[in-house]
């Protein structure tokens, strides 16, 4: 475990000089594939000076957090009662799959001109295409984890005599958790897929807005260093869940490990 | 050494008939017309406090006709009554052991055992003495608060047990509970199901494929043929508790059993 860290560091460090060479011998233009000492420049300068308009890299990645969260949290909050409803019903189930299929099928970024053209150019509409985004990977996942909770379950329940309430509260909901957790994982990769382009239009601040900002200006190394930044945000917003899913659902540890 | 109901032990004559299945017969929807019934009109009268066994092949509707008598499944024919009621759902007071323990991930061993109480309203404080008390009757003290994952499969049967024995059941039915068990935990499960059994009377009736099982358990076995699912046979096993498996008695009775299976 240790070694194998090791020896994964070493690799990134060898193909970053790989890399610092090809550009130093002329293999790769600067311009096309900034080598890491000129990303590294950019960090400085994105953490001193500011760009675009002296927007600090601590604006953009509070700005583009706070529009994450404010979309995720309203999708999850919106998805789970609604999956719950459908997929306890098994009518609204058969009646919704066209539409649940048809809207996760439609890219996101497809709505940008009618959400544009609804809601303005302003922080609403970035929120609501996370938001949209969101919303259809968690349904999907809190509707499949009640339609599979393991009938054994159910069986063992109405043994114990066990009414609809409670099956639904003590029973139901429990066996779903675990699934609205991969739910809330896989919402969380789609809002990060949904920023940069949501970012695109009426704003300069957020990391969408700075890759695009850069790529005006042929700022390739900037874009980078976006990239890098959402990259490292998603991760670790990612690893909270995680570490939130062990804390909230400590029962589900063994669970998984016989799964793998 | 064919048995008729009512001779099979003292406790066990019709007027103290605990269950009485009438007629029972099992189609499933997914049969088509020229398969032989799952079960093709079964009779069956089980004693207070007696303790049955189910035995027959794979696929000879034991474990539909246990699902039947729990009120899990519908009979396609015939009624099942117990006290003399028609049975129309699961629980009231019947209670149940899966194959698969069954229990709640989600839940300690501890508030496994309980559910069933709060589901009838007993407080939680109650509920938490009584499964103290289950838990430590089949020797897990100290595992209370364990997640079924943090159980070996035997302790997970033994919570499963304790869970279905919480609410006071006067039936406990029991589908091969200790099937997924390795040989010597189960043989130690066996015992352990007769030192609980003898602590808490029920009427049991236990769904197995193993004969010696059978019995060491067992007051009475029902042996079933498959497709078309009837009772081929009942055998009395009138010897006391503890029963040794090596008595020559158990072994002759085990080989005519063996017989009638073949």
């Amino acid at each position: 475990m240790r070694n194998s860290r090791i020896i994964g560091g070493l690799t990134l460090i060898f193909l970053l000089v790989l890399w610092q060479l090809a550009v130093t011998w002329g293999f790769l233009k600067p311009f096309q594939f900034p080598p890491p000492s000129r990303i590294g420049g950019a960090v400085v300068e994105l953490a001193t000076k500011g760009f675009p308009n002296n927007q600090h890299i601590w604006t953009h990645v509070g700005v583009t957090l706070w529009r994450i969260i404010q979309g995720y949290v309203l999708a999850i909050t919106v998805a789970i009662p609604i999956g719950l409803l459908i997929g306890t019903v098994a009518v609204l189930d058969k009646l919704t799959l066209p539409i649940i299929t048809f809207g996760r099928s439609v890219a996101t970024l497809s709505l940008l001109p009618l959400v544009i053209i609804w809601f303005g150019t302003g922080e609403l509409t970035k929120v609501l295409l996370i938001a949209y985004g969101c919303f259809w990977a968690m349904l999907s996942n809190v509707i499949a984890g009640v339609k599979y909770v393991d009938p054994v379950m159910i069986r063992a329940a109405r043994t114990l005599d066990t009414g609809r309430l409670r099956m639904f509260v003590k029973v139901v909901v429990p066996a779903t958790l675990p699934r609205m957790f991969v739910g809330a994982r896989m919402a969380l990769g789609v809002g990060f897929m949904v920023i940069v382009g949501a970012e695109m239009i009426g704003t300069i601040q957020g990391l969408g807005a700075l890759i695009m900002e850069a790529r005006t200006f042929y700022r390739s190394d900037i874009t980078i260093v976006g990239m890098l930044f959402i990259g490292i945000l998603g991760f670790s917003i990612s690893t909270g869940l995680s570490w939130l899913e062990t804390v909230l659902l400590p029962w589900n540890k063994g669970l998984e490990e016989v799964r793998r | 050494m064919m048995a008729d109901t009512a001779a099979s032990t003292g406790s066990s004559n019709p007027a103290t008939a605990k269950i009485d299945v009438r007629g029972v017969s099992k189609r499933y929807a997914t049969d088509d017309a020229n398969t032989p019934p799952v079960l093709d009109d079964i009779d069956l009268t089980i004693g207070d406090n007696e303790f049955v066994t189910l035995v027959g092949r794979s696929g000879c509707g034991k474990t539909t006709l246990l699902n039947i008598i729990g009120g899990l499944v519908e009979p396609s024919h015939g009624d099942i009554s117990v006290n003399g009621r028609l049975v129309t759902g699961p629980g009231e007071g019947k209670g149940m052991v899966f194959q698969q323990h069954a229990l709640f991930p989600w839940l300690t061993a501890l508030h496994n055992v309980g559910f069933g109480c709060r589901n009838n309203g007993v407080s939680a404080a109650e509920s938490d003495r009584i499964s103290r008390q289950l838990i430590e009757l089949v020797g897990l003290q100290g595992f209370e608060d364990k997640y079924p994952t943090e159980l070996s499969g035997g302790m997970q049967q033994r919570v499963a047990i304790a869970r279905a024995l919480a609410t006071d059941p006067e039936i406990l039915l029991m589908d091969e509970p200790f099937g997924a068990l390795d040989e010597l935990t189960r043989l130690e499960m066996q015992d352990e199901l007769l030192r609980v059994w003898s602590a808490h009377k029920k009427t049991v009736v236990f769904v197995t494929h193993s004969i010696s099982e059978a019995l060491v358990l067992s007051d009475r076995i029902i042996l079933l043929a498959a497709r078309p699912g009837r009772i081929r046979r009942e055998f009395i096993v009138p010897f006391p508790r503890p029963r040794q498996r090596t008595d020559p008695q158990m072994i002759a009775l085990y080989d005519e059993i063996w017989r009638n299976l073949a």
